[in-house]
């Protein structure tokens, strides 16, 4: 999952980049306004999360842009503007939820799951459920009829975005677009590695490979 | 209350009422007086012609009837006369068996005579001397015709007083309606402004109003302009601290604090109780209280997105719903009236198992706010102390505490008042009774 962040306070980026690196999240990181208004909008993120108060272009004008140029992206406003009619007016603004600062690391981590389950059309049940298999964010393991299995930390971001896409097909670019944020160096063997890894672990069959399209997860059509 | 209308109407009234009746005593008295005077001067000629008739006869002074004017002959024919000599005296046939009470003085009696029939005599006494002895003639005149002529002249006088007086008043009420119309187009606007239907007074004043619809509309711009920017500068200041908070909390959950347990729990616990006390006083702080008169705050525009926004931040499946008069204007300030509602659906969210209701109605003058939920509720003997302290019933569900602290601060200010109550969901009700008037 690839996450865009924009924040223009540096100690807080700095401490949100490391715990949503930690949970197995892509993060790019933005402190200007113009930027992410930019970048947000030409970049296959799976979230965004945008302060308010921003240098350069204020966050909600940032935000009305994106969905009038038809971004569809999940929106997650972080900021300390706090009052009800600041929120009702981030929504009108086009966002998908609304968390105000000062926050508990795990609220946001809980927000940003049953925002990207929500967006993918799931269920917001407390463990992400998809293909015979049950994943916990928090503990970044699966569990399989019953078993709980270890994974590491780049299984369980290629697990996690199999899951959150079940039953399609995803090229090797899509998945190196949003399984590393924009400065990783991009292996495309890196990815063949964990899905064998992966295969070794859960079975051969849970995710399908189409030669020369790409891989499917899930087994049904 | 003084009306301008009606203390100007008194006023015309007692002006044209005094000016009125001296303008007809004085008239009527300066006429009377003339006439007195041309009668005075009949009535003398009246003697001389009774001294031509008395002549000497042979048996002395006779009286020639002949010389008389008839209307003497004529019985109660309103003219009069006696004449006295020293050994004999005539009157009037015309008198029959009357006898006023002739003037005692010469010339024009003062007082007005009592003759026959009622009538009110002018009276008149020569004095003569011929041959060496007086002769006195008195005559008199019926006065009542000219006294009831002058009380007609009175009485219609008094109408035409009356008339005119009417007239005026009614010319006056439709001047001064026309004059004092843009007061009352000021009058009805400032109502207006009070009812929340408009934010500013009408430009199109006359000269003498401009200056006073200048000032209000600058007060209130300023005070609206006074209220966003300190709200603003508010806002900055929250973002300021509640930023570094943020951090701080991070910060706190590090692996390296995780070794020490109970300074980490202390660490969080203080930086718990700023934050609390930042967002209680910051939002204490936004409050308008009132101070904009023509705030309101529009049900059918505001509370769909409310609700919009409190379905995005909960879990889905949640119903929520509303209900409010049509057209419901509430006369209080948008964003603290967002806030409590905010506040109040978003504990009721929090602790609802499936539906949560507000509800908005008319009660006399003021409105009644019910905030249903089909929770798990407050046992009775908590309430008070809910809403006394707006403590935090069970710190793992937040928001009985600080939501409820705002809604208190909010509810303060506008003098309102709220209790809670069993619901007919099965939870909480909130039931908030606003009065009208701020």
């Amino acid at each position: 999952m690839r996450l865009l962040l924009v924040e223009d306070n540096v100690p807080l980026a700095d401490e949100l980049v490391a715990s949503l690196s930690r949970n197995g999240y892509a993060i790019d990181w933005l402190a200007d306004g113009r930027d992410a208004g930019y970048q947000g909008a030409s970049e296959p993120y799976d979230l965004i999360i945008l302060d308010l108060g921003l240098p350069g272009k204020p966050g909600l004008e940032v935000l009305r842009d994106w969905r009038a140029g038809g971004l569809t992206t999940p929106v997650l406003i972080l900021t300390a503007r706090g009052s009800w009619a600041e929120r009702i007016d981030g929504l009108k603004a086009g966002a998908d939820d609304y968390l105000t600062k000062p926050f508990h690391p795990e609220e946001l981590l809980l927000r940003i799951q049953a925002l990207l389950r929500r967006a993918h059309g799931l269920a917001n049940q407390p463990m992400l459920q998809a293909g015979g298999l049950e994943l916990d964010e928090a503990r970044q393991c699966c569990r399989k009829d019953g078993q709980d299995i270890e994974l590491t930390a780049g299984e369980f971001r290629l697990l996690r975005y199999f899951m959150l896409h079940p039953g399609q097909l995803l090229s090797k670019t899509q998945l190196t677009e949003h399984l590393y944020d924009g400065e990783t160096e991009r292996d495309s063997n890196v990815i063949e590695v964990h899905i064998n890894r992966l295969r070794g672990k859960l079975g051969r069959e849970l995710i399908e490979t189409r030669r020369g399209q790409g891989y499917r997860f899930g087994g049904q059509p | 209350m003084k009306s301008i209308q009606r203390s100007l109407s008194l006023a015309l009234i007692a002006t044209l009422l005094l000016v009125a009746l001296v303008l007809v005593q004085t008239s009527l008295w300066l006429f009377e007086s003339g006439l007195r005077r041309s009668l005075e001067t009949d009535l003398r000629e009246e003697t001389e012609g009774l001294l031509i008739a008395l002549v000497k006869g042979p048996n002395g002074d006779q009286l020639d009837v002949q010389r008389l004017n008839p209307r003497y002959q004529r019985p109660f024919s309103g003219h009069y006369f006696k004449i006295e000599l020293p050994e004999r005296t005539w009157r009037s046939r015309s008198l029959w068996d009357a006898s006023p009470e002739w003037p005692e003085r010469a010339g024009l009696a003062d007082e007005l005579l009592d003759g026959p029939q009622e009538q009110r005599l002018l009276g008149y006494r020569a004095e003569y001397r011929r041959d060496g002895q007086p002769i006195i003639i008195s005559v008199a005149q019926d006065y009542t015709p000219v006294l009831e002529s002058f009380a007609r002249v009175r009485l219609s006088g008094l109408g035409l007083v009356g008339f005119a007086l009417l007239a005026l008043l009614l010319l006056q009420r439709y001047a001064m309606g026309l004059a004092l119309r843009p007061l009352e187009r000021a009058r009805q606007q400032i109502a207006q402004l009070q009812q929340g239907q408009r934010q500013q007074l009408d430009q199109q004043a006359p000269v003498e109003l401009q200056p006073l619809v200048e000032q209000i509309n600058h007060l209130l711009s300023h005070t609206e302009d006074t209220l966003q920017r300190s709200r603003h500068a508010l806002g900055n200041l929250g973002h300021a601290l509640k930023t570094p908070l943020a951090v701080l909390g991070s910060l706190v959950q590090r692996e390296e604090l995780a070794a020490h347990p109970e300074l980490q729990a202390s660490l969080q616990e203080q930086l718990e109780q700023i934050q609390q006390r930042v967002s209680r006083e910051l939002g204490r702080a936004r409050l308008s209280v009132d101070v904009l008169p023509g705030a309101h705050f529009d049900c059918d525009a505001e509370l769909p997105a409310l609700f919009d926004t409190l379905a995005m931040i909960h879990r889905s499946g949640l119903d929520l719903r509303w209900q409010a008069p049509a057209g419901c204007r509430l006369p209080r300030d948008r964003e603290d009236m967002l806030e409590l509602l905010g506040n109040l659906l978003d504990n009721a969210c929090k602790w609802a198992r499936s539906r949560v209701e507000l509800s908005i109605e008319r009660s006399g003058d003021g409105f009644v706010l019910l905030v249903d939920d089909d929770g798990p509720g407050i046992p009775a003997a908590q309430r008070e102390q809910v809403i006394n302290r707006g403590v935090r019933l069970d710190e793992s569900a937040e928001g009985h505490g600080l939501g409820l602290g705002i809604v208190s601060d909010i509810l303060t200010a506008w003098r309102g008042e709220w209790s809670l109550e069993e619901s007919p969901l099965g939870g909480l009700r909130v039931r908030i009774a606003l009065p009208a008037t701020r």
